[in-house]
């Protein structure tokens, strides 16, 4: 580094390196790594997919496809409010600016509202991300024949013991005087105690006797896992794509059952589709945080830089929306 | 850049470079005609031609990422500073992907649990049997 001029004094003019503000230029920089995060998730999630022997289709799993198209639309309207933000901010019309945020943060609002609602459903259905509380089994194996006689044992033993203490009151009831008033006690646990008994002849009626059976077949056992969950394959489907029949499972007519059940890739599917949703899910959330830290500021044209690149952000969240939106109901 | 006005330097192109509230609206409108587009070939194709069904829908969600960052994310009107941020990114997740794919075949062929694919799932999966591994029925199933 020599000089031609002799000078000796060198004059250096600093410069950004990238014609942005920092912020921006941060943003930017976390939006790379984000990308990267999520290609990874993706990734996997089509390596698993693919690579699996069985993948069960969104009916099976209780995941309706019209949910999460209008989840989709509403990340996209919410896309569209928080660039109107950026762009009211920029013409320092503040009130304008925090109208859309506020639009923004309801919008987003909604998309978490949805996808609880989504996940309750998975959830009363028996669909877990993990045990111990997934009622899903992969293989119509021992295993299950065992979970569900404990579940059945489970069940039955509590009828038991109400009845037990049914049957005790009714002979202490017997034990004093017969007045009117005790005699209607009386009826009316004999009432109970007949229901009770109702209940669970019902219940073994409806699982039938394959669940007692030690040496019960592997096809008998699927047969049962059918009676409690039904699936539908694709090739009951008709054109339309829907199910031809709408069948009423086990655990559906009777929620207090919640018997185990068998869906092959069943376990593999709720993995990546919690883990995927939850995580788009937790970015979301921080948005919303971004978005209510933004309503407490005056959003002119001097804080038009925070808006853009919170929006940029939330723009990046719609974005991955859009390819888990298909991927994960869709495929 | 190509601008004559955005001589500026940074933090001061704040008007320099957006699009206008018609020009948001119509992207907006795009993205949720493209949406149904996803929507409805996945009702009306499939359950006949999945790999058809797969690339149409992936095309769809590329189109419409586009939009978004073009558009909303104002790439379409930044100066070649993006090119730096976003070609780098889109380059390794690409590379990641593609990285991915023997596993793919691998999986499906080894591992799996122990359990072999049905047939159904492997012509659903587009399969195809090479010609040294054992097979009990041709695919197709014509005997």
């Amino acid at each position: 580094m020599t000089d031609p001029h002799g000078h000796g004094q060198i004059k250096l003019q600093y410069q950004p390196a990238l014609p942005i503000p920092n912020g921006k230029l941060f943003l930017w920089l976390f939006l790379s790594t984000e990308i990267m995060f999520f290609a990874a998730l993706i990734g996997v999630y089509i390596v698993i997919r693919f690579g699996a022997p069985d993948w069960p289709g969104p009916s099976k799993m209780h995941l309706v496809e019209l949910i999460g198209a209008a989840n989709t639309l509403v990340l996209i309207l919410s896309s569209v409010t928080v660039v109107l933000a950026l762009d009211a901010a920029q013409k320092d019309n503040a009130s304008l600016a925090r109208l859309w945020i506020a639009a923004t943060f309801l919008l987003g609002g909604l998309f978490l509202g949805i996808k609880v609602f989504e996940y309750k459903s998975k959830f009363s259905h028996g669909i877990y991300p993990a045990l111990p509380h997934s009622r899903m089994y992969e293989k119509p194996d021992v295993y299950f024949a065992s979970a569900v006689r404990e579940r059945l044992r489970v069940l039955y033993a509590r009828i038991d013991a109400d009845r037990a203490e049914i049957a005790s009151k009714k002979t202490n009831l017997l034990a004093g005087p017969q007045t009117e008033d005790v005699q209607r006690q009386i009826k009316d646990l004999d009432d109970r105690d007949k229901v009770l008994a109702d209940k669970k002849a019902e219940y073994e009626q409806a699982v039938g006797p394959v669940a007692g059976d030690a040496n019960a077949s592997a096809h008998a056992l699927m047969e049962l896992s059918k009676r409690i969950y039904p699936v539908h394959d694709e090739h009951e489907k008709n054109a339309e794509g829907e199910a031809e029949h709408e069948s009423i499972g086990l655990n559906d007519k009777y929620p207090e059952l919640k018997l185990p059940f068998v869906v092959t890739g069943g376990n593999m599917w709720a993995t990546t589709y919690f883990t995927m949703t939850g995580f788009h899910a937790l970015h979301v959330l921080a948005g919303l945080v971004a978005f209510v830290l933004l309503l407490f500021k005056r959003l002119d044209r001097t804080r038009a830089g925070i808006v853009e690149n919170v929006g940029l952000y939330w723009h990046f969240v719609d974005l991955v929306w859009i390819f888990l939106f298909p991927l994960l109901y869709l495929f | 850049m190509t601008e004559p006005h955005d001589t500026h330097g940074a933090g001061e192109h704040a008007h320099a470079g957006h699009g206008t509230t018609k020009q948001y609206l119509a992207v907006c409108a795009a993205l949720m005609i493209l949406t149904f587009v996803s929507f409805f070939t996945f009702r009306l194709l499939h359950n006949t031609q999945v790999q058809m069904t797969w690339a149409v829908m992936m095309a769809v969600s590329c189109v419409k990422a586009l939009l978004v960052m073009l558009f909303f994310m104002h790439l379409k009107w930044e100066a070649s500073w993006k090119y730096v941020l976003t070609i780098p990114a889109t380059i390794m997740a690409i590379f990641l992907m593609i990285a991915l794919i023997p596993d793919i075949k691998w999986r499906f062929e080894t591992i799996a649990g122990g359990r072999t694919p049905s047939e159904e799932r492997k012509v659903h999966m587009g399969y195809e049997h090479e010609p040294g591994t054992p097979a009990e029925t041709e695919q197709g199933g014509g005997h």
